[in-house]
């Protein structure tokens, strides 16, 4: 960074007095334009950008130092209140500032649960007191205690800032609630974010149903039950527009072919849905729970068929290893491929990270016994960069993915910066600047977030996160930039 | 896999390859030479066996834990008969009796295993992949008794002892498995043996506790296995399956299949998949009969089948002993700096 980049010392949280970056490639999802360029903060404001052309252009490219608007993370599990071991508003927020994220949007399965604005002071107190400049949006439960038996205080918790309504870690369950839970948060203007699982099809599921749960004895964990759940609540959205014309559903980490083909459907068919996706299941595989650590583009044979690692020797760790597991499951090479189109073709509107921290305690268990989830919020840009250097994704559609996207799924409740996530000349400087050929290698200690429960663990990924300013402050600085 | 030659031990083995596993949590890992190597062991263990005293100095000195989290008479007592044949101090805990009640993790558990001073572990666990995670934290060996519907590897040895002991080479030999496959660690073990020895391997039951297996061998066929092994047939016509079968085992259908509503009835299983003599009349003359235990006897086999001559099922029992001491000392690692004859008597 040293050679295109002039920035003052300064602190974590602190206004960037003096930031130039010349020399980069400048990707702006709102213009729609990425090209080489310079920018200019100062006293936390962007206050020049400039796109070079000609001999002042030679030599930069995308594989080098990006600046980008600053990512939003529709789906992060922050632990707090309740599980703090875990994750703790603090160390979430550092740890989004070192994926590139300026926003997160915390979901509401906390201990309490966020079903009424009580929940949602402590939470913005702990961010206060962090002194982080990430912004904290916040999701509220649909139903009290995320029982999924009476909706919580929706009107509350919209009137609080609500930026979404979720039971998160589990679905709403009873197709009545879904109804009235979409009718009362269409009166509010606010989307629902359901998690789409069929829970009678997947009690006590373990891995994707499928060649590998087979083989390795593990309860299969069925595509159907994701699709049944997309395809019911995309049908009780249409049944409630007449009345509640502002319904918006939201359906968070689809990882299956067919559900996403629903959305497509739902999307043609004009009705208000949207939906992201996770960089794991696009990105990874069911066979990485039988011990295979490779992409999941290098997992499909020519035909598009997903390889054997049983015959082709790509096992390469041990079967097992419970930080695979995550809901939904990692799923077979072909439905991973499917999430990634989804997400090239704009059915997906957004990736969002689903950062699920959990202990060690929680993790060092058998497989069926260990909690679900992966530690995600730094890996992201990781994983999506691999996608564009496999040239499965254009670096373009990966930053609209984690700004404009989520952005526009947000809507009117996009938080401090609005839908427009892009570089604004005059306005607080809000940007990631990442080395895209420069990667680093993701252990224990590299990691911010509490949760180390990563598959990626001693891989090394693309793009190195060298500095993040959210609000015109500091939240991220690459000790070693 | 073809290691090089090296000494195994005592003489009379002549093995090709040198036993390298320091666990056993699968047979998938294990090369046909290594499978051959478990069956000449199991030969010498036999002749133990057979003498009037059968206790060897193999493993005297080693400490052996046996703990099991789910219930089980059988394998629990081979183990337990198999290591101090072989002069091991077994220790044996079940799971009810274990601090597993008071909640103790199971990493906890098997560092407190080690810290007591056992050597090696064989471990009986309800959930799939458990001794894997057993084998991260022990430095010792661990050996699988059976975990969730993953694996049985002593099981699926003894089983393929016993069917080499009566048909030699199985190149070609028709192997019916046959009940519910689904929940069976022993039917994934044995896809695995039988394959590797180039058995023409057919599984069969009814198609709810069949799932996922039609894909398992879809992905074998036409040679596409992994290194070695060959496809198999699935199919849920039993007739088809047994026709001209050289060996038929039928697998334990447990009641909760039933509660679980994945079938209608006992008696609608019996009728329609039970292993009568009336469907074996259709196998070879001399088919053996099998059934890796405990049976219901009138539901997956009927009763005067499990008695007849061909039937060698009290003799998978006898080699399970044989089978489980030839384990025991493979992974002990005693044949590379034991004298000659440790187990020679």
């Amino acid at each position: 960074m040293a050679e295109t980049a002039r920035v003052a010392p300064m602190r974590i949280g602190e206004p960037v007095e003096l930031l130039e970056i010349s020399r980069a490639w400048l990707v702006d999802p709102v213009a729609e334009r990425e090209g080489p360029g310079e920018i200019v903060v100062r006293d936390g404001v962007l206050e020049a950008m400039t796109w070079l052309a000609g001999d002042e252009a030679e030599g930069i490219g995308p594989d080098g130092v990006v600046v980008a608007p600053g990512f939003i993370d529709l789906h992060v599990h922050l632990r707090e209140p309740g599980n703090e071991d875990a994750e703790t508003v603090a160390s979430g927020l550092a740890a989004a500032a070192h994926g590139g994220f300026t926003s997160v949007c915390a979901m509401a399965n906390t201990t309490p649960a966020a079903d009424e604005p009580g929940v949602f002071a402590r939470v913005r107190g702990a961010a206060a007191v962090s002194g982080s400049p990430v912004e904290l949006l916040l999701h509220g439960a649909v139903t009290v205690g995320r029982g999924g038996e009476r909706l919580a205080a929706l009107g509350e918790l919209a009137d609080a800032g609500a930026v979404g309504f979720s039971d998160d870690g589990s679905p709403v369950q009873s197709p009545v609630i879904l109804r009235n839970a979409l009718l009362y948060a269409g009166m509010l203007g606010v989307p629902l974010f359901e998690h789409a699982e069929d829970p009678a099809l997947t009690a006590g599921a373990e891995a994707n149903e499928g060649y590998v749960a087979t083989v390795l004895g593990l309860k299969g964990w069925p595509v159907a039950a994701e699709v049944a759940a997309v395809e019911r609540a995309i049908v009780v959205l249409g049944a409630v527009l007449p009345d509640a014309p502002g319904a918006r559903l939201h359906l968070t980490h689809l990882s299956t072919a067919g559900a996403l083909d629903a959305v497509r459907r739902a999307k043609a068919a004009g009705l208000p849905v949207t939906c992201d996706v996770t960089p794991h299941h696009l990105g990874l595989t069911d066979e990485w729970v039988a011990g295979a650590r490779r992409w999941a583009w290098e997992a499909l044979d020519g035909d598009g068929v997903a390889r054997d690692p049983w015959a082709d020797g790509a096992l390469v760790a041990h079967p097992y290893a419970t930080a695979c597991k995550v809901n939904p499951p990692l799923r077979a090479a072909e439905d991973a491929a499917a999430v990634l189109a989804a997400l090239v073709d704009g059915t997906a509107d957004a990736v969002a990270t689903d950062h699920a921290p959990h202990t060690q305690v929680d993790k060092e268990a058998e497989f069926g016994l260990a909690a679900n989830g992966i530690s995600g919020v730094e890996t992201a840009l990781g994983v999506l960069l691999a996608a564009v250097g496999a040239r499965r994704l254009a670096l373009g559609r990966a930053i609209e993915a984690l700004t404009t996207g989520p952005a526009h799924v947000l809507g009117g409740r996009a938080g401090r910066r609005g839908e427009a996530r892009g570089l604004v000349e005059g306005a607080a400087a809000d940007l990631v600047v990442f080395d895209a050929g420069a990667g680093w290698t993701v252990t224990a200690a590299a990691l911010t977030s509490r949760g180390t429960n990563t598959p990626l663990l001693g891989r090394e990924l693309p793009g190195r996160v060298l500095l993040t300013v959210a609000d015109g402050r500091l939240a991220y600085r690459d000790p070693e930039a | 896999m073809s290691a090089p030659a090296g000494p195994v031990g005592p003489s009379g083995l002549g093995a090709e390859v040198a036993w390298t596993q320091k666990h056993l949590l699968d047979v998938d890992v294990l090369s046909a030479a290594e499978i051959s190597l478990v069956m000449k062991t199991t030969d010498a263990m036999k002749e133990i066996l057979a003498r009037p005293i059968t206790k060897v100095p193999a493993l005297r000195g080693r400490n052996v834990t046996i703990i099991f989290y789910e219930a089980s008479t059988r394998t629990r007592v081979s183990f337990e008969v198999a290591a101090k044949n072989l002069s091991a101090d077994v220790v044996n805990i079940a799971a009810s009796a274990s601090s597993v009640s008071k909640g103790e993790s199971l990493v906890d558990t098997i560092r407190t295993i080690e810290a007591l001073g056992a050597h090696m572990i064989v471990m009986r666990h309800g959930t799939s992949g458990a001794p894997y995670l057993a084998a991260e934290v022990f430095s010792g060996s661990v050996l699988n008794g059976g975990d969730g519907w993953h694996a049985h590897p002593s099981q699926a040895l003894l089983d393929l002892y016993t069917m080499r002991a009566h048909l030699g080479d199985l190149r070609g030999r028709k192997v019916v498995i046959l009940g519910d496959v689904l929940h069976s660690r022993v039917a994934r073990s044995n896809v695995w043996t039988l394959t590797a020895m180039g058995a023409d391997l057919w599984i069969c039951g009814p198609t709810p506790i069949l799932r996922g297996f039609d894909a398992w061998a879809a992905r074998w066929a036409n040679g596409r296995g992994p290194n070695g092994h060959g496809g198999f047939t699935v199919t849920s016509d039993v007739d088809a399956a047994v026709a001209d079968a050289d060996v038929v085992m039928a697998l334990r259908l447990q009641r909760e299949r039933m509660d679980a509503g994945l079938l209608p009835s006992l008696r609608e299983y019996a009728a329609r998949f039970g292993l009568t003599r009336e469907r074996l009349a259709a196998a070879k003359p001399d088919a053996l009969v099998m059934h890796p235990g405990p049976m219901n006897e009138g539901v997956e086999i009927a009763a005067d089948v499990a008695v007849l001559d061909r039937s060698v099922i009290t003799e998978q029992v006898a080699n399970g002993v044989a089978v489980r001491m030839a384990l025991l000392y493979l992974l002990s690692g005693v044949h590379g700096g034991a004298p000659e004859g440790a187990i020679g008597g």
